[in-house]
């Protein structure tokens, strides 16, 4: 999902959030999780009091297994990307589960460029300027990944432009 | 030109790799559905011929085509075939088509889980077919497997074992792709009780194959280390109990039963409400009678096995707990009706298919009911009876609703309609032979013929010959169903997105407003969910 505020003065510029569709919060994934090992285990204690064992091991691995599935599609919640866009700079802070990293351009001289999506992968937003370049968009679906393309574009122009942010549209 | 790039941008995003290898490395749902769907549909051809063998080796009395111990072989195998590999891949590979377009999700919540849990599945049924080739033949014990019998199995022990816990581990992780898709990635708008039938229908099936696929798994690990490493869990010479092993089977075997009906129920439910032009009466009643049936599923097993032997207290919970299914099942079976009631009714495919579910599940409903009574079971147990029962609730129930689907989303995935004269020829044949291959079943059971026997009494010949006409007819004429799947997947007058007509007032589901087919990609934008 792409959410974007326009800041209070013209310094503190545009900010683009980019953020995931994930509809279970952490919290509800939690209790989701431990609804389901509750009934799990209670089916295998059951056995286990009437000496068939063999059945514990196999609902422990089950649980294993979706408590692992359900963080693996959780994890994307915890990567999210701002994008910065002030009169003389644009940054990106990404955040994933490696921590927060912050990459800046001189607005004036960058640009987002759209790879075309190849095959199986997907196409790729970046933003490059003086031979540096950062990817964006990545958890975005491809709608989205180009909507936000042509909206960096409005917004940053080419090489050697820099048009007035509050001319861009929904500035 | 801006609109002409953004053209070729999608197009050039529908990209696929072409070829064996799109199908043996694909993580998109659809492929992943498709390759579950053909798989289904080759065992259900499989294990209906072994079916036939059963019904020709009927026919008349005496031994005619097989000796008693393929005849075995076949009971065990067209039943494990037709469960396992037919209609529960059926139902997954339903789930794994629809689900994501329902819900409005760009694909499966992990996408390589659900490629694996499928070689996974196809590897387990090469491993349990291969058992007919291996000495001592395939198991012979009924799918129940129950001890001591199935321990006489020969080589096949072993590799059957190991084919029911890749299935297992298969059918496990499709669940948790199922829950976790439906749990966390609904597009925004899509709260649960939004949801169509068909995707609840099966979070409630993926919490059954939860619960209980441990205990099946748990059960033949037990088999196998009775057989192999000397333990005594069924054992009575080292203290342990065989009929420990019937409680753990009924206690999976049971739910299973509704892990194969609930899809259906969703089906059903979809089917009639679009061909009635009405929203579904009472949707939430729906889910909630859902939900009770999957709980109940797991306090009734043991009236399964009633003639075992149990207290007075243990007959009485059992046949009342089972009793108490028919509640939500009436209210189910209620709302269809309702939501037929006043409706602008059309007679297409699956409307048929789906109307025949309400009147011949209910049929199997209605002598499950009579089996529930713990002294009036004592008389069916083991017989035909039984037989005629879970048929009527596996193929005119399950395996008619998976038709249903088939004839209800066909244009959705091949882009073409499908030939609707041929599709109703296949209806009306499917319904006229299943109901001349079961019911006669019924009153060979109530005459006392009893289950699993290659030959019988001449007394029930006249039936079992009719029953063997049925058989034959009906297996006949699923070759006209995979002509017809065959027949719009390469061609024919092309479908528009709503494919039927969904009134303006009761607006179509998230599938209906996408192209027909449905693009590779189907959301590459969050849908607006009203």
């Amino acid at each position: 999902m792409v959410d974007e505020t326009a800041g209070a003065g013209a310094r503190r510029g545009l900010a683009i959030e980019l953020i995931p569709n994930c509809s279970l919060t952490p919290r509800q994934a939690l209790g989701f999780f431990a609804s389901l090992c509750v009934v799990s285990f209670a089916i295998a204690g059951f056995f286990v009091a009437r000496g068939l064992w063999p059945v514990l091991p196999f609902a422990g691995l089950e649980m294993a297994v979706l408590g692992w599935a359900l963080y693996a599609s959780l994890r994307r919640r915890r990567c999210t990307q701002t994008i910065t866009v002030t009169d003389e700079a644009i940054e990106v802070v990404t955040r994933d589960a490696r921590g927060a990293r912050t990459e800046s351009f001189p607005r004036h001289w960058a640009r987002a460029r759209l790879v075309r999506a190849r095959g199986w992968h997907p196409s790729r937003l970046v933003i490059e300027s003086h031979g540096r370049s950062c990817e964006i968009g990545g958890l975005l679906t491809e709608e989205e990944r180009r909507g936000l393309h042509s909206r960096l574009r409005h917004v940053i122009g080419g090489v050697n432009e820099s048009p007035a942010l509050h001319a861009a549209p929904g500035a | 030109m801006a609109h002409h790039e953004h053209a070729a941008e999608h197009a050039h995003h529908d990209e696929k790799p072409a070829g064996i290898m799109r199908w043996l490395t694909t993580t998109n749902h659809k492929d992943i559905g498709t390759m579950y769907l053909v798989f289904s549909l080759a065992m259900f051809l499989i294990g209906g011929l072994m079916a036939l063998v059963i019904r020709a080796e009927l026919f008349q009395p005496g031994l005619q085509f097989v000796d008693p111990g393929f005849f075995n072989q076949m009971t065990t195998m067209h039943a494990l075939v037709m469960v396992f590999g037919a209609v529960m891949p059926a139902t997954v590979g339903l789930a794994n088509w629809m689900i994501p377009m329902q819900i409005g999700a760009p694909d499966m919540a992990l996408p390589r889980m659900n490629l694996f849990s499928f070689w996974l599945l196809f590897f387990a049924f090469m491993l349990l077919l291969s058992t007919l080739f291996l000495p001592g033949g395939a198991p012979a014990a009924g799918w129940t497997l129950y001890p001591p019998l199935v321990l006489q199995t020969g080589d096949a022990f072993p590799v059957a074992v190991f084919a029911v816990h890749l299935m297992g581990a298969s059918s496990i992780m499709g669940s948790i792709n199922v829950i976790v898709t439906i749990m966390n990635m609904r597009a925004p708008g899509m709260t649960l009780l939004k949801m169509p039938l068909f995707s609840w229908s099966w979070l409630i099936t993926a919490y059954l194959l939860i619960a209980v696929m441990p205990v099946l798994a748990g059960g033949v690990t037990m088999l196998l280390t009775d057989h192999f490493f000397a333990t005594s869990f069924f054992n009575p010479a080292g203290g342990g109990d065989p009929v420990l092993f019937q409680h753990i089977f009924w206690f999976f075997g049971h739910p299973e039963v509704y892990i194969m009906i609930l899809p259906a129920f969703g089906i059903v439910s979809e089917i009639v409400q679009t061909f009635s032009r009405k929203p579904i009466f009472g949707y939430e009643a729906m889910v909630y009678a859902i939900a009770s049936i999957a709980f109940l599923s797991f306090i009734v097993w043991a009236h399964h096995m009633f003639t075992v032997g149990m207290p007075l207290a243990g007959q009485m919970f059992f046949t009342l707990s089972t009793m108490l299914i028919a509640i939500p099942t009436g209210v189910k079976v209620f709302n269809w009706t309702a939501t037929l009631w006043r409706g602008s009714i059309s007679f297409e495919p699956p409307m048929l298919f789906a109307i025949a579910f309400l009147f011949l599940f209910t049929i199997g409903g209605f002598s499950g009911l009579m089996l529930a009574i713990a002294p009036a079971d004592f008389q069916y147990h083991d017989t035909y009876f039984v037989v005629a029962h879970f048929h009527y609730v596996l193929v005119p129930g399950a395996v008619f609703a998976i038709m249903a689907a088939v004839y209800y989303w066909l244009p959705k995935w091949t882009g073409h309609m499908y030939d609707m004269k041929l599709a109703n020829i296949h209806f009306w044949m499917s319904t006229i032979f299943v109901n001349v291959l079961f019911f006669p079943q019924h009153f060979l059971g109530l005459a006392g013929m009893p289950r699993r026997i290659p030959d019988y009494a001449t007394q029930f010949s006249d039936w079992n010959m009719v029953s063997s006409i049925g058989a034959f007819g009906f297996g006949l004429s699923q070759l006209l169903f995979v002509y017809i799947i065959l027949k719009a997947a390469k061609g024919g007058a092309k479908a528009t997105a709503g494919v039927w007509e969904h009134p303006a007032d009761f607006p179509a589901g998230l599938e209906w407003t996408v192209p027909s087919p449905a693009p590779y990609h189907t959301f590459e934008t969050a849908p607006e969910v009203k």
